[in-house]
């Protein structure tokens, strides 16, 4: 599916109709932080990853990978496409981009949303082509079943089948746990029933670093092959 | 102003666009929380209430005090007024109540937000009438000056104005500084620069 056909894969920014400018101001902060740092990992999507940054298990578990975290609460693909292709991808070369957007295409359909995020995919190949990437699936939201789980749940099937074509792209989906065999989802763990708590945040992460920590050592930093 | 004229004072709940239902799942399960529990406090708002729960700062803080939390991300004064309206005040007689809510009132004016918010004491102050309210002043937000932050001072101005001569409300201003002189705020102070207000100045929130 091309661009011109799925608008899940067309870049766009937020439009700012509140009147603060706040999406623009993370934007700029973003491209800012790619001349400042030097990330290993970048992780990027929307309040899923920007949550994660809230909470202690960045500190302990990821800011010790040299991670940047660039989520943007309430994006799109479509945002998120746009922000990699307008500065978020200059001058760092992480090993491992982990990508998580998806939950909010509310307008398209589970195919165009798992069209975006090959195509977020797919730019991120061209732009680091040395670089590994993880995709997370979408979670299941609200207390009980309901389309959206549905629709996230296609998006996660059609990803399992299509990213390993791209190559150097893994698929993970750590949103197992979170439903109940009753079908209803935990407070516990989604306070609103979308994002999720601390102790769900540990429980996603420890996936998560065993994985990251497997791909940084395969691969050779670029550093050591510069001094020999 | 009317209940009518001002959509900002007119009980309204949310619509479940996104298709999960969220929004009443929160509701009910607040109504519900409400009959099982005997709260002290109850915090009731929008995103700024909800994260507070979410965070370290209330484990150590605001739980010893017996607190409830029904804040909704999202949730503007009309959404609040609705919740109340609706069960979450029935079961329970707290002594204090924190209301934090107004930024998410978009299209509406100062004058309207602040008469949402004194429709939401109204209804507090009817269910319960031994209780004292608290209302936080509405934090400025964006990275540079801009109307919304004019909106949000307007309205701390007109809601400190109007309960001044209420003995069983008291209004708190909640910012410690965050706009710095070259009248820009800190991303470390407030990711988004608006409602998820970073876990080191949620330290700062302490009434």
């Amino acid at each position: 599916m091309s661009a011109e056909e799925n608008p899940a894969a067309e870049p766009a920014p937020v439009i700012d109709v509140q009147g603060d400018g706040r999406w623009m101001s993370q934007h700029n902060r973003f491209v800012q932080e790619c001349k400042d740092a030097e990330p290993d990992v970048l992780f990027v999507g929307d309040s899923m990853v920007q949550l994660m940054q809230q909470y202690e298990v960045w500190r302990e578990v990821f800011s010790p990978l040299h991670a940047l975290n660039f989520g943007i609460g309430g994006d799109t693909t479509c945002n998120v496409l746009w922000r990699l292709q307008n500065g978020e991808l200059e001058n760092i070369r992480p090993r491992v981009v982990v990508l998580w957007v998806g939950t909010n295409n509310h307008e398209h359909t589970a195919d165009q949303v798992a069209g975006g995020i090959l195509a977020i995919a797919q730019l991120v190949l061209s732009r680091l082509p040395r670089s590994k990437i993880i995709v997370l699936g979408l979670l299941p939201r609200g207390e009980f079943p309901n389309p959206l789980r549905e629709k996230n749940a296609a998006v996660n099937n059609l990803l399992r089948a299509s990213l390993p074509q791209l190559g150097p792209v893994q698929f993970i989906d750590v949103g197992g746990s979170f439903v109940h065999s009753d079908g209803a989802i935990s407070s516990r763990d989604m306070f609103d029933f979308l994002h999720l708590t601390a102790s769900a945040y540990r429980t996603i992460s420890t996936t998560l670093h065993e994985l990251l920590l497997q791909m940084l050592e395969e691969m050779p930093q670029e550093r050591r092959a510069s001094l020999v | 102003m009317s209940e009518d004229a001002n959509p900002a004072a007119t009980p309204s709940p949310c619509q479940d666009i996104q298709g999960d239902g969220r929004w009443m799942s929160l509701h009910n399960r607040f109504v519900s929380d409400s009959k099982g529990k005997e709260p002290d406090v109850l915090f009731v708002g929008d995103s700024l209430v909800q994260l507070l729960h979410e965070f370290e700062v209330w484990r150590k803080l605001f739980s010893p005090l017996h607190a409830l939390n029904f804040g909704v991300g999202g949730d503007a004064t009309q959404h609040v007024l609705w919740r109340l309206v609706n069960g979450e005040l029935d079961h329970i007689s707290p002594k204090v109540v924190v209301l934090w809510v107004g930024t998410n009132n978009h299209g509406h004016t100062p004058e309207q937000i602040c008469g949402g918010i004194m429709a939401i004491i109204n209804v507090i102050h009817q269910k319960l009438p031994h209780a004292h309210t608290l209302v936080l002043g509405l934090l400025p937000r964006g990275k540079s000056p801009n109307p919304l932050r004019e909106r949000n001072a307007s309205v701390n101005a007109l809601v400190q104005a109007e309960v001044a001569s209420l003995s069983h409300v008291s209004f708190l201003d909640m910012d410690p500084g965050f706009i710095l002189s070259d009248g820009s705020i800190a991303h470390q102070d407030m990711k988004q620069q608006q409602y998820s207000p970073s876990d080191v100045d949620n330290r700062s929130f302490t009434c």
